[in-house]
């Protein structure tokens, strides 16, 4: 096995021994890792649309065209026409050259087409512009704009409403009627099939990071005057920082910059501020200090055995000792709270903001020590080092050699961050920075990113969850950090389960579709009145969400319309819905479907069919797949109580959307939406069958998120 | 004598620099071997489909100032992958143990023998991971992708002969720190 010879390395390996190690490391050869086929081709389409993009050039003339006075040019010679996106090659070097006009489109078999895209159709050698037009033919029903290039060999074709109806499979046709600027017909009509994306799409990114910030505003506040580690305070206000230097001074900066202020010329550590903001205790010789701001005054307690580090409950001092954790018991006597071990070198290195627990090294392992009951448990391994705590002291951060972890109190780790030195903000953003570099991210480790480059060591925010302290070059400085973006609602939580779920199904993936059921779910799926998986001809090829609401809250619950859209071939032809019940586990905190029922089918193609529903207490928002006949709506789309009373409301359309406002839907009552088959689309067909959607009256409360917060377990009680 | 499957690659990048949209034939040619490097880097698939699409998307970008100096154009994807992996290596830490990945197998020595070589092997290889960046780099391109010391040079930005000395300063160090992998004799 160390017979390697590679002659381009021979002049450097010349020793056995480098040879052994050289054979073995060429002799793992490599497996082929995981390669999503979904991967493969959604990464080339979009690099194929780029491509697109860059050929056109940002200035393109479709683009023009289509600006917005151009689109006033544009749509005066426009009617009711048909869309269509296909490209035709211009190149004289396609099979068949000039004898066959040839037809193609980037979007055709695209199942994610941008709304507001222009859909772009090229030929592979001029065509009559009228004849073209005329030819074309779309479905579902749109008026449209066409606008040409100048050679006639690229029709650019946009949604006169601006944009393409979301969750829709459009059919485009360019019939035989077609002809060339030389007056050569299409041979044979040619259809290019596409299916657009759901209406709140998010940016088609590979790579969503957040931009650096060029600067964070960093600015240098004070010498730390050799100080091997930040005993740092923030106030309350977030305007100022106290902190011990090197020399043991206690002292305080304006957050702005300014003069620092000696509080204690020496001796002093760990100041700590009151959890209301009012008062400062520090030790200093062997005492505590306490500082009252507004007085000015300075209380000393004398206490047994001598403090080493002190802190807050509520509005009392606790401290530690060799020994213990103390506070001042009403008789004014050092009070033990809890007992520290006695064996080996033990050290209190942090209490939490809420006074309930403590955590110490003793030797060369991290401990946390619940102050009510005195018990302990070790955090992580050996010389794993304590960083902070959460605002609420209910979890707390540490660092390995290669991570920081969030833990909570009884040492379960949480989430695994990268390593560096940490700081949890009031706002739940956690800062690691280190010699390099600082990155921000959520206590989930999402949305990490790095904000800037340079030394960012001991991180510390400010209360105001904005500003921050830190260490550069033995001085103190300060910063301020970019907002992260908001933590998702409990709807976007839910309508992440939901996708997944019918993804899994869409892949035929039962044992993962069925782990986001509940023991109600799983029986309502196992009983013969809903199938898991999908079988049979036509195929489940797709699915979205028509309409999602919260509908109740501790515990959250969700409540979803998923269409589920049956294809023969490339054509969709009938579609049915489920509506699911979503409950948030209490353990977990993760949603899980706990109801789910079906639908009848309905066949496509036969009118306008309803895509998307927003429900909100005063407004209904129902779009269709095509544009409408205005004179159809009134009376046509409604809402009934759960009486079957029509709601007073007034109907107004735009963009295939029809908008009932003027309701007053009541949080968690049921409605029926109602879709009549007087109502037509612009070429005059009518609704196929009368459309009926339940829905429920939303919850006012669905923007807070539970999951952060203890839930009951969902009974199954209705109560009464 | 000229490489056919080098004329035909010019060929490829020659009509993706003049036209972007048939960048795809080259995507389909690369991606699996780029996905495989950034794989082995990053070890956890969606950080690695993150970076391999940061990857091509940026060489469809640069395509039009793309310029042939004569090595393989993977050299030049290896080149944009190695810097998309250090750009994100400090926030992606390896989380698989190694023989998750490389697959120790081998043909031809007794089962006794195979067992204890790939003992040795999947420590050796645990040891490249505490390599400094560059010297991992180097070795995992060298032998794990088994590409040419010139095409390394050009996906590193280096001279060859820095290849080489990070590669020698690699083995030698791996060498040092595996002294107790030597079979006892």
């Amino acid at each position: 096995m160390n017979s390697y010879h590679d002659p381009e390395l021979e002049d450097v390996l010349q020793d056995g021994e480098l040879q052994r190690i050289a054979s073995m490391l060429s002799s793992a050869h490599t497996p082929e890792p995981p390669l999503d086929d979904a991967f493969r081709t959604g990464l080339r389409r979009q690099l194929m649309k780029e491509a697109w993009a860059m050929s056109e050039g940002r200035n393109s003339w479709w683009r023009r065209a289509l600006a917005p006075p151009g689109l006033a040019w544009a749509g005066a010679a426009a009617g009711v026409v048909l869309i269509a996106s296909v490209v035709v090659w211009t190149s004289l070097s396609q099979p068949g050259g000039l004898q066959q006009v040839v037809v193609q489109s980037p979007v055709d078999g695209d199942r994610s087409v941008a709304l507001a895209q222009p859909i772009l159709v090229a030929f592979n050698q001029p065509m009559d512009r009228k004849t073209t037009q005329d030819a074309v033919q779309i479905a579902p029903a749109t008026n449209v704009t066409f606008s040409w290039d100048s050679g006639s060999r690229t029709l650019a074709v946009q949604p006169t409403g601006g944009t393409l109806a979301p969750n829709t499979q459009y059919q485009v046709t360019i019939g035989p009627g077609a002809k060339t600027a030389s007056g050569k017909p299409l041979s044979t009509a040619q259809t290019i099939t596409f299916v657009t994306q759901p209406k709140a799409t998010p940016p088609a990114t590979p790579t969503p990071r957040p931009t650096p910030t060029p600067s964070l505003g960093e600015r240098p506040l004070a010498t730390l005057a050799g100080a091997s580690s930040l005993s740092a305070q923030w106030s309350s206000d977030s305007s100022s920082i106290y902190f011990v230097d090197g020399q043991g001074a206690l002292k305080v900066v304006p957050a702005k910059g300014g003069v620092a202020t000696i509080i204690a010329p020496d001796g002093a550590a760990s100041p700590s501020i009151s959890p209301t903001g009012d008062r400062l205790a520090y030790i200093r010789a062997g005492k505590i200090e306490v500082l009252t701001f507004a007085s000015g005054m300075t209380d000393e307690l004398v206490v047994t055995p001598a403090p080493t580090l002190v802190g807050w409950t509520k509005e009392k001092v606790i401290w530690a000792a060799a020994d213990g954790v103390y506070t001042k018991g009403g008789d004014g006597r050092s009070q033990q709270l809890a007992p520290l071990p006695s064996a080996g070198a033990v050290t209190v290195v942090s209490i939490a903001p809420d006074g309930a627990h403590a955590v110490y090294r003793q030797d060369q392992n991290l401990f946390v020590l619940d102050l009510g009951t005195g018990k302990s448990v070790q955090l992580g391994q050996a010389n794993a080092a304590f960083q902070g705590w959460s605002p609420g002291g209910s979890e707390l951060l540490y660092a390995t050699t290669d991570n920081v972890l969030i833990a909570n109190t009884q040492g379960a780790t949480q989430a695994t961050l990268p390593a560096g030195d940490a700081s949890w903000s009031s706002q739940d953003a956690i800062l690691i920075g280190g010699d390099t570099d600082i990155f921000q991210g959520r206590p989930d480790a999402s949305n990490l990113g790095r904000l800037a480059s340079g030394t960012f060591h001991s991180p510390l925010w400010a209360p105001n969850g904005t500003s921050f302290a830190f260490v550069r070059g033995g001085a103190l400085w300060t910063a301020t950090a970019p907002t992260l973006p908001p933590e998702p609602t409990p709807l976007d939580d839910a309508t992440t389960v939901v996708n997944n779920f019918m993804q899994a199904r869409l892949n035929s993936q039962s044992d993962q579709a069925n782990a986001f059921l509940d023991d109600n779910g799983k029986a309502a799926y196992a009983g013969g009145g809903l199938s898991l998986v999908v079988k049979g001809d036509p195929h489940f090829s797709r699915f979205y969400i028509l309409t999602s609401e919260i509908t109740g809250s501790q515990p959250d619950t969700a409540r979803f319309v998923v269409r589920l859209v049956l294809t023969r071939g490339k054509i969709d032809v009938s579609d049915y819905e489920e509506t699911l019940s979503l409950v948030r586990e209490a353990t977990s905190k993760q949603f899980l479907i706990d109801q789910a029922s079906s639908g009848s089918h309905r066949a496509l193609g036969k009118g306008a069919e309803v895509v998307n529903v927003d429900v909100e207490s005063d407004t209904v928002k129902v779009t269709f797949d095509s544009d409408l006949d205005p004179t159809t709506i009134t009376d046509a789309v409604m809402i009934l109580d759960s009486k079957g009373k029509q709601l007073d409301a007034t109907a107004s359309y735009a963009n295939r959307t029809v908008t009932l406002s003027g309701l007053n839907l009541k949080d968690g009552a049921q409605y029926r939406l109602v879709v009549l088959t007087k109502l037509r689309d612009v070429l005059g067909q009518n609704v196929a069958a009368e459309y009926d959607l339940d829905v429920v009256g939303p919850s006012s409360k669905k923007h807070i998120n539970h999951k952060d917060v203890a839930t009951p377990s969902p009974s199954p009680s209705t109560g009464g | 004598m000229s490489d056919p499957s080098r004329d035909e690659e010019r060929d490829l990048v020659e009509r993706a620099k003049r036209d972007p949209r048939q960048f795809g034939t080259l995507y389909d040619r690369h991606l699996q071997q780029i996905y495989r490097f950034v794989y082995s880097r990053v070890r956890e698939q969606t950080a690695a489909e993150d970076v391999t699409s940061e990857v091509f998307m940026k060489a469809l970008k640069a395509m039009p100032r793309y310029q042939d100096t004569g090595r393989p154009f993977a050299a030049w994807l290896y080149q944009i992958a190695v810097n998309a992996i250090a750009d994100r290596y400090r926030t992606l830490r390896t989380a698989q143990p190694l023989d998750d990945f490389h697959d120790l197998s081998v043909a031809g020595p007794a089962l006794e023998d195979l067992a204890a070589h790939r003992d040795e092997v999947r420590r050796i290889w645990t040891l490249v991971e505490s390599l400094p960046h560059q010297q991992r780099t180097a070795l995992v391109l060298k032998f794990q992708e088994d590409m040419k010391i010139e095409d390394i040079a050009v996906a590193m930005g280096k001279s060859a002969g820095a290849v080489k000395l990070l590669i020698h300063r690699g083995v030698t160090k791996l060498r040092d720190e595996a002294a107790s992998l030597r079979p006892v004799e």
